[in-house]
């Protein structure tokens, strides 16, 4: 029975290790083909996901499906995955060819099989000529490619890849994210990444399933997520996040109930040059500009508005703002974190004013 | 079968039964035995056995030598490895290499060699008889220097390694700072080496204690006098007295077991401390 | 490393210290045994180590020292394997019992396995019964050698494998290696030069202990007396030149051993600095 909008399955899944559980009644359901992360900070419980699928873990609870199948208790290396290493655990006394062969002489291929299908993968993985090299003897970005090119060998049905960029420098991280896309879209094979890095999850996953103390929080494309958080640790957790208590004093937002908290976005807010803009030039607040810092292609402005110290986006281009210069400041919209409720509030002047015109 | 399921890792029925198995055989059984004898013993005999004389004079015997041993071995490990670790010079290879001969060295045979060379005939013994009236062969002095000879790897061994891995700027901080050298030794470069000298040290003391084949031909085995304990269970053992046998070793593992669990104490409150100051 | 170098004439004290320390303590017994073995001149010499009883030591030192590799060796890979690769527990009480055998002093070792199978044990008549002897014969010479030796190969080969950490023989065996695939492929490359080592150690020590074979041996000459223990007999029957020139054959023995730890440990370093 196979069913493509549940290739990979869990079911109630409940982890302990002794005392701490690192799993709370997990269900996932992950679609065939489709490339997604697994996101949360360090001990949200993502990695324990991802080994309980590769067979590494077993779950005290719940069941795991793979292709309609329960798995559970069919060993790691007979549920048609590959496993990427967080650290590449590649054999570090056999050569390049040697570590893609393995998984293929462990399963008695023919030697020359397994000769043209390591020169298919060197090639795929741009590495041809290192595979005589030992492990120590390669870049990092070149040690991840082999070690997913090791994963492929066997012609897997699932990649799984722990925290895949984690031991590589930040600009060949960039790089390897944007080449493992393109490599997977191109297989086709259904892939599951571990990050805490939602920058990286966002970029590269197709859908992503965001973990928090042993729960998921939310699954979806990074889109969704994005736009409607459902819960508020979503919220914080994706983009970058400015929570705001007295937003009541902000003109045309409503407050909440008492404990409700704001949550805004550098993307939600424009500032604008006293009389830059004409469209807002009365719904805007007033706010002194405390710090304006250079991130390379904009310019991120720290306002004060209200005792609250906010962050907007300003481009290059835009005419130059100074600290201490009293600007403008437009919020388009908020959202509001009520206990375990989060909801969009949009600036009413924005409904107001369209009315007007 | 919860265990097979708790690793993908084959093998964990294979090599924990092999371990388990060997194990027994070699160390749990006949441990057990000497439980059991012991738990056949009366008290009274074993307190009669102990506090003989004789052999509260060997259990001297035996702690006192060792001890000096020990200390001796490491100052003169802490200033091998020190050498070792700090300094150039022509021979540096040999001299480490020479370092584990007490443990390739049999016993027996740096026992007869030691004696040999220490007996008022000697070519050492002689020397000293002669001058300054010492005799070495036969005497305390003697079974001191055998036990210094097996102890001598135990200490250069721990604390090399450790002084190899101290990082050259603690020292440069220390002399930036305005620390003369013997400062720097004492305050930054001993307190990292004092765990591993004192690790070393409880394992020459007690490797020592229970030493055999290269103090019985020194020590000239008269009673209170050169008598150390292990010879002591061995002459009951040709007696086939097992109960003062055992007796008196139970003494010599409890004293073994104390030796060990204060460095163990020692170990903790050292590193506790270097932790609470970094 | 200008700080350290620049040490002035403290330096060469301490070396010169050092020096003379270990020329009296290691060099000179050393040099004294090959000296007294040599006495009576080659001829002697000869005589004295193709004594057929010297022989006969010699070759019963051999066999345990070889029963004591074999079973320690069997023992460490599968100890340090169990040890590193699962968490279960009961590790730390395992270890310690390994460990045990060399804080114990060697007469104590023979003692408790003349305690074990001697004949006031409960399994002294059931051992004799099959006619099996165990003290005061060859397997209890076998037994206290392996006894002394327990902990030294499994000792190496622990750091080493908790050092390497168990990623790659999870790969290894997530791609469907079976055991002995994985520790021949995966696990042997890294513990090699570790093994040998703990095997030259594991040969050094079995070859001259003397203890805990005295205890257990019947000092039965030419039948359970080792090449110490006969040096031992030698020695008391005043026979110095042979003493020392059966001694000589142990100091060899102990020199290349020296050596090969030497050259092992260099290997070993060598390979690594490829492989990490």
């Amino acid at each position: 029975m196979s069913d493509n909008a549940n290739y990979v399955e869990l079911r109630g899944i409940n982890k302990h290790y002794g005392s701490f559980q690192a799993s709370k009644d997990i269900n996932i359901q992950i679609p065939k083909g489709r490339l997604v992360a697994l996101l949360g900070p360090s001990g949200s419980g993502k990695t324990t996901i991802l080994r309980m699928i590769a067979g590494l873990e077993h779950p005290d609870s719940g069941e795991i499906l793979i292709d309609g199948k329960v798995v559970n208790n069919i060993p790691g290396s007979e549920r048609g995955i590959g496993f990427v290493f967080q650290s590449y655990a590649l054999f570090r006394y056999m050569t390049v060819y040697d570590n893609i062969a393995f998984g293929l002489r462990v399963k008695k291929t023919p030697e020359n099989e397994i000769k043209e299908r390591v020169a298919e993968l060197l090639k795929l993985i741009n590495c041809e000529g290192l595979e005589k090299r030992y492990p120590s003897q390669l870049s990092g970005g070149q040690r991840q490619r082999v070690a997913f090119a090791r994963a492929l060998a066997p012609n897997p049905q699932i990649l799984l890849l722990d925290e895949p960029f984690a031991a590589i420098d930040a600009k060949v991280r960039l790089e390897l994210r944007t080449w493992l896309r393109e490599m997977i879209t191109q297989i086709g094979i259904t892939s599951i990444f571990v990050t805490h890095d939602q920058d990286e999850a966002i970029e590269v996953a197709d859908d992503i399933i965001v973990t928090n103390q042993g729960r998921v929080e939310q699954a979806g494309t990074p889109q969704e997520l994005y736009a409607n958080p459902a819960t508020p640790f979503v919220v914080q957790f994706i983009g970058n996040s400015i929570p705001v208590k007295n937003y009541d004093q902000f003109q045309y937002f409503a407050r909440g109930g008492p404990d409700t908290v704001a949550i805004l976005r550098p993307e939600f807010i424009s500032i604008f040059k006293k009389g830059e803009s004409v469209q807002f030039s009365r719904s805007a607040e007033e706010g002194v500009v405390e710090d304006i810092i250079f991130r390379g292609s904009n310019l991120e402005i720290r306002v004060r508005l209200h005792d609250n110290l906010i962050s907007a986006i300003r481009s290059i281009n835009d005419p130059f703002v100074e600290v201490g210069e009293v600007v403008d400041v437009f919020i388009y919209r908020l959202f509001v974190v009520d206990g375990d409720r989060v909801t969009m509030e949009y600036n009413q002047s924005l409904k107001r004013e369209s009315v007007v015109i | 079968m919860k265990k097979t399921r708790k690793s993908i890792i084959p093998g964990f029925g294979l090599s924990f039964g092999v371990t388990i198995s060997i194990l027994s055989l070699v160390v749990l059984i006949p441990l057990c035995s000497l439980v059991v004898f012991t738990a056949q013993l009366s008290f009274s005999e074993f307190w009669y056995t102990i506090t003989r004389p004789r052999i509260l004079s060997a259990y001297w015997v035996s702690i006192s030598t060792a001890l000096v041993a020990a200390l001796i071995n490491a100052v003169m490990g802490l200033i091998m490895a020190w050498v070792l670790v700090r300094y150039d010079f022509p021979g540096k290879k040999f001299i480490d290499g020479i370092i584990e001969l007490p443990f390739a060295l049999p016993t027996a045979v740096a026992g007869i060699s030691l004696t040999h060379l220490t007996t008022t005939n000697g070519w050492v013994g002689k020397f000293f008889y002669n001058v300054f009236g010492i005799r070495i062969a036969y005497t305390r002095l003697g079974i001191t220097i055998a036990l210094i000879f097996i102890g001598i790897p135990f200490v250069v061994r721990a604390v090399q390694p450790v002084l190899e891995k101290i990082d050259i700027q603690y020292e440069e901080a220390a002399l930036i700072l305005g620390a003369d050298r013997k400062t720097t030794f004492r305050k930054v470069i001993f307190p990292e080496i004092l765990p591993a000298l004192i690790s070393g040290f409880t394992l020459a003391f007690a490797r020592s204690i229970g030493e055999y084949g290269s103090v019985v031909f020194i020590a000239g085995n008269t009673p209170y006098e050169t008598e150390i304990a292990p010879l002591l269970i061995m002459s009951e053992l040709q007696e086939f007295d097992y109960a003062a046998a055992t007796s008196i070793a139970l003494v010599m593992l409890a004293i073994a077991f104390i030796i060990l669990s204060v460095n163990a104490i020692l170990q903790s409150v050292v590193s506790r401390r270097v932790s609470g100051l970094a | 490393m200008e700080l350290r170098k620049n040490s002035g004439p403290l330096k060469w004290v301490l070396i010169i210290l050092v020096v003379i320390f270990l020329a009296v303590f290691l060099l000179l017994p050393l040099f004294y045994i090959v000296i007294t073995a040599l006495r009576d001149g080659i001829g002697g010499y000869i005589a004295s180590i193709t004594d057929p009883y010297a022989i006969k030591a010699a070759l019963l030192t051999i066999r345990a020292t070889i029963w004591a590799v074999v079973v320690n060796t069997i023992f460490g890979i599968a100890a340090a394997w169990c040890l590193t690769k699962f968490a279960f527990k009961g590790k730390k009480v395992i270890s310690t019992f390994i460990d045990l055998p060399v804080t114990v002093s060697p007469i104590i070792a023979g003692l408790i396995y003349v305690l074990t199978f001697g004949r006031q044990s409960f399994l002294y008549p059931i051992l004799d019964g099959w006619g099996i002897q165990i003290i005061f014969a060859v397997p209890g010479i076998v037994l206290a050698t392996i006894f002394v030796t327990f902990p030294f190969i499994s000792r190496e080969l622990i750091p080493v494998l908790t050092a390497q950490g168990t990623d790659e023989e999870e790969a290894a065996a997530l791609m469907g290696a079976g055991t002995f695939t994985i520790f021949r492929k995966v696990t042997l490359p890294h513990i090699k030069w570790a093994l040998l080592y703990g095997i030259v150690l594991c040969t050094a020590r079995a070859m001259g202990e003397f203890g805990a074979v005295s205890v257990l041996s019947g000092h039965l000459r030419g039948k359970t007396n080792t090449l110490p223990l006969y040096i031992e007999l030698l020695y008391q029957g005043y026979d110095f030149t042979g003493a020392f020139a059966a001694s000589s054959i142990l100091v060899i023995l102990a020199i290349i051993v020296l050596a090969l730890r030497v050259w092992l440990e260099r290997r070993g370093n060598k390979e690594a600095e490829i492989h990490y």
